[in-house]
């Protein structure tokens, strides 16, 4: 059952990932669209909801201009998600701790992304010169079919990631959960708005807004003494 | 001048679609660009002047995703007035050089830096609230404004050529891209207040420990802004959160 799970992960995680970088970027690769749906899939959206509420404004201010490559949350999110729904099942563990838990492990795995997709495209590089070679030669069709061959290294990349942080999460969350899940239980609902209220941070410190630090200030205290009051 | 079908448009857009399908530290999109613009070339070259041709677009071509649409569009247009023995007032290669950076620029400030996170901001607020509607909420606000530059800026720059310039110029993008991100900051300033108010209100807290909330997120953002990732300050504030939560009970005992 775990296998068929991971699966439908691993087919979430493949065209997400094409959609990050290499085709369409219609942002179904963002945390926010992707856990659900892989959650959906898994039967239990809502638990997809909660991680792609945590990791969504993780690096949204990294943004994937040129060369820079951020770190992949499309996969921290998807692998997230099926480590906290199947191996949730098998541990018969659930619950928001246990989901920051696979979220806390997915996390620090998601740096392989850069490293996969960093491959990639140097993949990707060095087959630039054999297709300057097809176009000397005239074979136009075959200079395309190299072009499609790249998406076939970004979805690579993309279930690479998907598996390290599956296969390290599958090492570690059993040895893991018995030890971190009761200190985890008390500080969860802490930790659930700790992420994002760091990825609004992030944004903040990096956004190129003048007067960000006011405009954020006055809504906020706006919007809570609103809610305070009312 | 020869015009193109709407079949053949429709699969050089469809192609631009998987621009970046190839990229790499080389050339960046410049495969892509190929791939996207070989079913035109194709129709209006011969195979020996084709070959010429298509060593102008397989070397090095960058911009945003979403704008590649509108500069694909008014190469089109040039590349069929050579084709017709019309030489263009100035070279297919020097027009991509000259709007590719800009295009970039200003799609990344205005896409990637406001549209984003202001979409995010109002999903996160649904799925705040357990709404499934929220992923799809976030696709549509996001993707609209995208698609419209993706399918108009390829039919105006179809159709004007170089002056496809001026098409994005009466968009006034740079000050888009600032009301958009400064959108966004007032749309998160009110996304924190509203998950920090939820959980003091479920956990029955002080409510005004919640303004403590604000530096709290400056001294975070101003470390980012000093060069610590965010893996780092995940590490950090999660450790800081479980260090507190084993003296919580001592210090609820000061609280009012």
């Amino acid at each position: 059952m775990i296998y068929t799970e991971l699966a439908i992960g691993a087919g979430v995680a493949l065209i997400c990932g094409l959609d990050r970088i290499a085709a369409l970027q219609i942002m179904i690769s963002r945390p926010i669209v992707a856990a659900p749906l892989v959650a959906w899939l898994l039967g239990d959206v809502s638990v997809g909801l909660e991680i792609g509420l945590m990791v969504e404004l993780l690096w949204q201010a990294r943004l994937p201009v040129g060369a820079a490559i951020p770190p992949d949350d499309t996969q921290v999110s998807i692998a997230g998600t099926v480590l906290a729904i199947s191996l949730g099942k098998v541990l018969g563990q659930t619950g928001l701790e246990y989901h920051l838990l696979c979220l806390l492990i997915a996390i620090p795995l998601g740096k392989f992304g850069q490293f996969f997709d960093r491959f990639a495209r140097q993949y990707n590089g060095r087959k630039v010169s054999q297709s300057d070679l097809l176009l000397e030669s005239g074979q136009f069709y075959a200079m395309e079919k190299a072009h499609r061959m790249g998406l076939c290294c970004f979805a690579l990349a993309a279930l690479g990631t998907y598996f390290v942080i599956i296969c390290g999460g599958l090492l570690m969350i059993p040895i893991l959960a018995p030890l971190l899940l009761p200190s985890i239980t008390e500080t969860s609902e802490w930790l659930k708005i700790a992420l994002p209220l760091v990825g609004i941070a992030v944004i903040l410190g990096t956004i190129n807004v003048s007067r960000s630090l006011t405009l954020f200030g006055a809504s906020f205290g706006m919007a809570f003494l609103l809610m305070w009051l009312v | 001048m020869p015009e193109l079908g709407k079949l053949k448009l429709l699969h050089v857009w469809l192609r631009l679609l998987l621009l970046q399908g190839s990229w790499n530290f080389e050339r960046l999109q410049g495969g892509g660009w190929f791939y996207a613009l070989a079913p035109v070339l194709r129709v209006l070259y011969s195979k020996d002047e084709m070959r010429r041709i298509a060593r102008e677009h397989v070397g090095y071509f960058n911009t945003h995703p979403y704008l590649a649409p509108t500069v694909a569009g008014a190469v089109i247009r040039m590349e069929l007035e050579r084709a017709a023995g019309k030489e263009p007032e100035i070279g297919i290669a020097e027009f991509k050089e000259m709007v590719a950076a800009p295009y970039a620029a200003v799609g990344d400030a205005l896409f990637w830096g406001g549209l984003r996170p202001l979409a995010a901001g109002i999903a996160l607020l649904l799925a705040a609230k357990g709404l499934v509607i929220a992923p799809i909420v976030f696709l549509l606000l996001f993707n609209a404004l995208p698609f419209w530059f993706r399918i108009a800026g390829f039919l105006s720059g179809y159709e004007l050529g170089l002056q496809s310039v001026e098409f994005l110029q009466r968009r006034r993008l740079p000050d888009l891209a600032i009301r958009t991100k400064e959108t966004a900051v007032v749309l998160l300033g009110g996304v924190a207040a509203f998950m920090v108010f939820q959980l003091l209100d479920t956990k029955q807290s002080p409510l005004w420990l919640g303004f403590l909330t604000v530096p709290a997120v400056l001294l975070c953002g101003y470390l980012a802004r000093r060069g610590i990732s965010t893996l780092m300050l995940v590490l950090l504030s999660t450790g800081l959160i479980l260090i507190c939560s084993l003296f919580s009970a001592d210090v609820a005992v000061w609280l009012p």
